[in-house]
């Protein structure tokens, strides 16, 4: 598995912090906000999932599988406790991990999430096809309105365009099995009552993919969470609302 | 399924980018006049400066307006990033010293602007850089100028003055097929005419000062990508695939994924060579783009009229422009040039150097300069200016001789330039 831990790699840290990426992405989703944990000393690891990004491995079409083929991982590097951080299908992947390893998980967030995570049969007709009309779907409702005009925290980057790269460089079949992961995740809701770690919600006032009412379930079946909504953001925060991003996590993450 | 409506080119022309000031309300895009920005606190400022938060820190390297600008061409080129420049000779430079160490060569087309030329062949090679120039219309010779050490090839997708169309698809497919990158100089379509990307190539250059701008008032070029390159597919660009010491051992392609290279210009190039756009240019493009469908749209129109105007007069012996069927790019530029071939072309004087002053000295609505892409018409015989330092048989080869006149048009009445050209005509005739 292709982990990004910075140019020094792990340090030992007995809380090292675990990004998982969503559908079609990759580890590079995450670089602001490994490079903030990093200079603050904590070890990273931004993983890519198999057969994304530089990850090889079978395409596995079940948030089940990607996360025992995740702690699988993990153990190979002996790393016991962790905190877990995931956006989308990876908020999916840190949920199960974090229900089916209690002990092991030191804090769960959650970013761009609902549960059920359903996808219509229409987009998952197109992915299977590997439609490219698939990417542009996600792309555009992956953004808020006012994000397709732009106006990027980030100067001088398109935002939408900059996420269509990103999914066209995802092999073939892999959106559409990402896709389908997530719309068959179906035991979210009672996984979130085992779930002890402390636990953050993170989701955008304007996601059209997951959208914000679809996370109330989510929300009541946590013993503990606290939810944060960031105005004017669609489902991709990180790159939508990155400062606010960084400022719920750093807050969460580093406090005592 | 209900297929997701982007935004189109005259919405983006206007708007990508740019959202009202939330502080004062403002519609246009406010030029904010500043070489540096506060920090809100030393935390912050620790995470700009460590790319871990977005935001800016000193204009050189990134400016609020030039960022709307930046972030509006792109959205016009579907790229996934731009970066606005002092000058387009200077976005060339960029693209180029980006990812070409000394020892390594380009391919160039033999057909370009003679600011290009002059940097590719007589300035680079200073810093050990060389480049083959071949023409673009034969495939074969840009395979074979291709060497081990070539990392880029380059050309315009109308070539200058001549207008030979780039065949971006097969000129795209042979470097890709040599583990290279495409830049295109786009600057006589315009992405109102063409996408580039769509075609293949890889990174785009524009000389802003033309038609994006429009009005003939700033200097400023823009570095655009379109992401769609593997830099870490070969060992061909350790500057974005293997660790920078300039910037704490980040390795781009590792970090950025679709936008290293755009990372890397502006991290490494725009903050030491230091090329940058005033953010008063960028405010004044920022006014040109926001018609440039429009505006391109009237170019071509009264070009087309132009053109055959010319084409039909006596004092004139041919008619360069890839409408026309006698153009040699004429087939190719049906296909990816459908809504015009743009507004800047040139035409055979009968009579040579004579009658070329003359038609120039007698010429009153046509502005004689160096420039194109102006709101003006405008007027230049390159073999005497913006070519003069080519060779006669480099000069043969861009298809230029001495009685080469090259025309901007510009948005004025049709019958008006006419007018204007038919009496510099007649006054070239008088040289016969």
């Amino acid at each position: 598995m292709h982990i990004f831990s910075g140019p020094k790699g792990l340090q030992g840290d007995d809380d090292p912090i675990i990004f998982v990426h969503g559908t079609g992405m990759d580890h590079t989703v995450w670089t602001l906000f490994s490079r903030y944990f990093l200079r603050h000393g904590r070890d990273v690891l931004s993983v890519d999932l198999p057969g994304h990004g530089k990850s090889e491995g079978p395409l596995l079409d079940s948030i089940e599988l990607l996360s025992a083929n995740l702690l699988d991982y993990l153990d190979s590097r002996n790393i016991n406790k962790f905190s877990i951080i995931g956006h989308s299908m990876g908020s999916l992947i840190a949920l199960e991990i974090a229900s089916s390893q209690p002990k092991r998980v030191n804090n769960l967030v959650m970013i761009g999430t609902a549960l059920p995570m359903a996808v219509s049969d229409a987009l998952l007709e197109l992915a299977k096809k590997n439609d490219p009309g698939a990417i542009d779907i996600l792309t555009f409702m992956g953004y808020s309105k006012d994000a397709r005009i732009g106006n990027n925290k980030n100067p001088g980057m398109w935002m939408t365009e900059g996420t269509r790269r990103l999914m066209q460089r995802a092999g073939k079949n892999v959106i559409f099995k990402d896709l389908l992961a997530c719309s068959n995740y179906v035991d979210g809701l009672e996984k979130a009552k085992q779930v002890s770690a402390n636990t953050l919600l993170i989701l955008g006032e304007n996601d059209y993919l997951t959208p914000r009412h679809k996370a109330k379930d989510l929300i009541d079946n946590f013993q503990s969470v606290t939810v944060k909504e960031i105005k004017d953001s669609g489902h991709t925060l990180m790159v939508e609302n990155p400062n606010h991003v960084l400022n719920c996590l750093s807050e969460f993450l580093c406090k005592k | 399924m209900k297929k997701p409506q982007d935004l189109k080119p005259d919405t983006l022309s206007l708007h990508a980018g740019q959202r009202p000031d939330k502080e004062h309300g403002a519609r246009a895009t406010p030029i904010y006049q500043t070489s540096s920005f506060v920090f809100e606190d030393t935390e912050s400022a620790a995470g700009i400066f460590n790319v871990e938060r977005t935001g800016h820190v000193y204009s050189r390297i990134t400016n609020p307006t030039n960022a709307v600008l930046e972030e509006r061409i792109s959205a016009l080129e579907g790229a996934v990033g731009s970066i606005a420049t002092s000058s387009g000779q200077a976005a060339l430079h960029l693209a180029i010293v980006t990812i070409v160490d000394s020892g390594q060569h380009i391919v160039a087309s033999n057909c370009l602007y003679g600011g290009s030329h002059n940097l590719l062949e007589y300035t680079l090679p200073r810093f050990g850089i060389e480049t083959s120039f071949v023409d673009f219309r034969d495939l074969d010779a840009v395979k074979d100028a291709i060497k081990g050490n070539t990392r880029l090839v380059f050309g315009e997708t109308l070539g200058n003055p001549g207008l030979d169309v780039m065949d971006i698809q097969q000129i795209s497919n042979l470097a890709h097929e040599n583990g290279i990158p495409l830049l295109v100089d786009s600057t006589f379509t315009t992405p109102h005419l063409m996408k580039p990307i769509n075609y293949g190539a890889d990174l785009i250059f524009h000389s802003a000062t033309k038609f994006l701008s429009g009005h003939g008032v700033v200097i400023g070029g823009l570095l655009v990508d379109s992401g769609n390159f593997i830099w870490d597919q070969n060992n061909n660009f350790p500057q974005l695939s293997k660790p920078y010491k300039g910037f704490h051992d980040m390795i781009f392609t590792e970090e950025f994924g679709p936008a290293a290279y755009i990372n890397r210009a502006r991290k490494e190039g725009a903050r030491d060579f230091g090329a940058c756009m005033s953010p008063h240019t960028a405010f004044l493009i920022l006014q040109g783009v926001e018609t440039l469908g429009l505006r391109m749209d009237r170019h071509v129109q009264t070009t087309r009229e132009i053109v055959n105007f010319l084409n039909h007069h006596k004092a004139v012996s041919s008619v360069s422009y890839p409408e026309l069927e006698t153009h040699p790019d004429h087939e190719l530029a049906k296909k990816i040039l459908p809504n015009g071939c743009g507004a800047v072309f040139t035409f055979e004087l009968k009579g040579g150097k004579k009658a070329g002053q003359n038609f120039i000295e007698n010429l009153n609505i046509f502005s004689h300069l160096a420039n194109v892409g102006d709101s003006k018409s405008l007027v230049i015989h390159p073999s005497s200016t913006t070519h003069h330092r080519m060779d006669a048989a480099a000069l043969e080869k861009a298809g230029i001789s001495e009685g080469t006149v090259r025309l901007s048009i510009g948005l004025e009445d049709v019958e008006d330039l006419k007018d204007d050209l038919d009496s510099g005509l007649r006054s070239a005739l008088k040289a016969l």
